[in-house]
């Protein structure tokens, strides 16, 4: 019994011990050398920026923001104006999928100046593994720019043909002229007023019964940021659209002007294995077409970069058409912008200072670090596939002992042959 | 003879004694050496539970500055009941793990290949029963930021330890697992590879 509880007593000592020489000492520190992979990519794009009595509107606006950490926002609006048409997100942690639904909104009337028909703002941005990925979209269906305000703008022409009132037309030619130029005959003849016998009063009554200026139709305007493998891109893109200046007015219904602007594209692009950004744009393609009868019906007008068309100059209709270009830039820090300009259009100039609209700009930029390659990381070369298997001696090693040292202890506790205790009887 | 030898000198008694005792104290503890490995990984992971979770482990993953021995992934495989954390480095200390990843190989969920070394018979055998797992089988890795999962594309093989080819980086999203072969011996490496499949959200 006693030599059970020394020998028990000895494997207890033993297990505390032995537990001491196996409990492994700290991972050590390994000093990695690294460097994370860095950018920040922007985007942004409007369809149409709107200036009109002091009242700027931006329609069809979208953006996008991403960096690296990973984080996004995007923002797409209808109307900037309008915040039920305004659809923003944002991630700010890895792991988010967030897509609101788009905002919309149906006939949005603004400040009895235009109509805007429907206007839908969507955005997303995704910051799981392999993003992140953001994209903002802003839409409009159409816009009519009218309503008794916008009318008002004719009143100066108004003003001066009301004491002309019951006067025939070809009495007052010289005024008229000043007034309308060489559109004084397409009115007329539009508005079935023979000069010879008519009466300045059809006239008057002719402009009043327009209900609009202009007619906007536009196409999206789209902001987006995606994460590739291999390259990080960021893309403005505003897709145009087609302006109608005084609809119905010319022969055929066709409007007096029409101005179809194509998309304007920026793009900027990060290689992620070279580290190097590249700018890129996709300027607007402009298209004017008059609906001038004198001109012999609708007429193309091209328009060159650097060279603004002016239509009906001298006149209180005169417009004003500027093509813009795209630029690039190179910042000394390696990062990149991208601009491409669309179209400034001063409409009515001589009406109350006229309508400016700035279709179709897009822009981006985008910047970044690449992630060190694991060639420089000071990682301790692998001459052979990890070790994870034990010793298969260990065990055995350890029964052997075992035996031995039990065999030892018989050999100590062992009373000599001579010297045992008789048995009793 | 010899226990009368015993008996007439008392220093060899004294000590064969001595002798016995540092023998049991050896043998109990090399019979006990893998049960206390398991012990001691068990404690390891619960502190690495914590850690994986952490907002600074999350910081430094991002800028690529996990040190070794510290949290990098969690390695679930359903398929055999796999749930542990793996951590940076395949030095023998990070190892006491139970699974660490090979430093100069991707990131868990990145392109690339992923290589991650277990344990096969110590430090919680997290890799125990490798073998038995078969070409369909599922292995998710969730990582501080997010998660994915990958697809055995065929069974297990046996390679040399010199074999460096299977960790080698690769165009595709990949992971190779790899431990000792066979059981109790570090002759041979068994490897099993996969292709990523999808993210998905980490649970």
């Amino acid at each position: 019994m006693r030599m059970f509880r020394r020998t028990g007593a000895i494997a207890l000592a033993a297990l505390v011990v032995s537990a001491f020489m196996v409990v492994p000492s700290p991972a050590s520190a390994q000093t990695v050398q690294t460097r994370a992979e860095s950018f920040i990519a922007t985007a942004s794009a409007r369809a149409l920026n709107l200036s009109i009595l002091n009242l700027n509107v931006t329609v069809g606006g979208s953006g996008i923001q991403m960096t690296s950490a990973p984080a996004g926002k995007a923002t797409g609006a209808g109307v900037l104006l309008a915040p039920g048409t305004i659809s923003t997100v944002e991630a700010t942690t890895a792991g988010q999928a967030l897509a609101p639904p788009k905002a919309c909104v149906v006939d949005l009337p603004l400040l009895n100046l235009i109509d805007v028909e429907l206007a839908c703002g969507e955005a997303r941005v995704d910051t799981n593994p392999g993003g992140p990925q953001t994209f903002g979209r802003g839409s409009v269906a159409a816009i009519n720019v009218g309503g008794q305000q916008i009318l008002a703008l004719l009143a100066p022409v108004l003003d001066v043909l009301t004491p002309l009132l019951d006067q025939v037309l070809g009495t007052v030619q010289p005024v008229l002229g000043s007034l309308l130029g060489n559109l004084t005959g397409p009115l007329l003849t539009q508005l079935n007023v023979d000069p010879n016998t008519g009466l300045v009063s059809s006239l008057v009554d002719g402009l009043k019964q327009a209900t609009q200026l202009a007619t906007i139709r536009l196409g999206d305007s789209t902001s987006q940021g995606i994460t590739e493998p291999g390259k990080i891109t960021a893309t403005a893109n505003a897709q145009g659209g087609q302006i109608d200046v005084l609809p119905g007015l010319a022969l055929g219904g066709a409007p007096l002007l029409s101005i179809v602007v194509g998309s304007a594209k920026a793009t900027s692009v990060f290689d992620r294995a070279g580290g190097t950004s590249t700018p890129g744009f996709d300027a607007a393609i402009l298209t004017v077409k008059l609906g001038l009868p004198i001109l012999g019906g609708v007429t193309e007008i091209p328009v060159k970069l650097g060279a603004p068309l002016t239509l009906l100059a001298g006149t209180p209709l005169e417009s004003t058409i500027a093509l813009g270009a795209g630029t690039t830039t190179r910042n000394p820090d390696g990062s990149v912008s991208s601009v491409a300009d669309g179209v400034k259009i001063h409409l009515l100039k001589g009406i109350s200072g006229g309508i400016l609209l700035e279709l179709a700009h897009a822009e981006s930029s985008i910047g970044g670090n690449t992630q060190l390659v694991e060639q420089q990381k000071i990682v301790e070369p692998v001459a052979q596939l990890a070790k994870t298997g034990g010793d298969p001696w260990v065990p055995m090693a350890g029964f052997v002992l075992l035996l031995a040292a039990f065999t030892t202890r018989r050999l100590v506790v062992a009373r000599p042959s001579g010297n045992r205790r008789p048995a009793d009887h | 003879m010899l226990i009368n030898l015993l008996r007439t000198h008392r220093w060899i008694r004294v000590s064969l004694s001595g002798l016995s005792v540092a023998l049991l104290l050896g043998g109990v503890g090399l019979v006990g050496y893998p049960f206390f490995t398991n012990a001691w990984q068990g404690r390891i992971q619960a502190e690495l539970d914590d850690q994986l979770v952490s907002p600074e482990l999350q910081q430094a993953y991002k800028e690529r500055k996990v040190e070794t021995g510290d949290s990098l992934t969690r390695i679930r495989i359903p398929a055999l009941d796999v749930d542990v954390v793996v951590v940076e480095g395949i030095t023998p200390s990070a190892l006491r793990a139970g699974a660490g990843h090979y430093p100069a190989t991707a990131l868990p969920c990145e392109g690339g290949n992923v290589a991650i070394a277990g344990h096969r018979t110590t430090y919680g055998r997290p890799f125990g029963n490798l073998d038995q797992l078969k070409a369909g089988d599922t292995i998710d890795l969730i990582t501080p930021i997010g998660a994915c999962q990958y697809k055995i594309t065929k069974n297990p093989w046996v390679v040399q330890p010199t074999e460096l080819g299977i960790i080698a980086p690769t165009e595709d999203k990949v992971v190779t697992l790899t431990t000792c072969h066979p059981k109790g011996s570090a002759a041979e490496r068994l490897v099993v590879q996969g292709t990523w499949v999808q993210d998905i959200k980490a649970a």
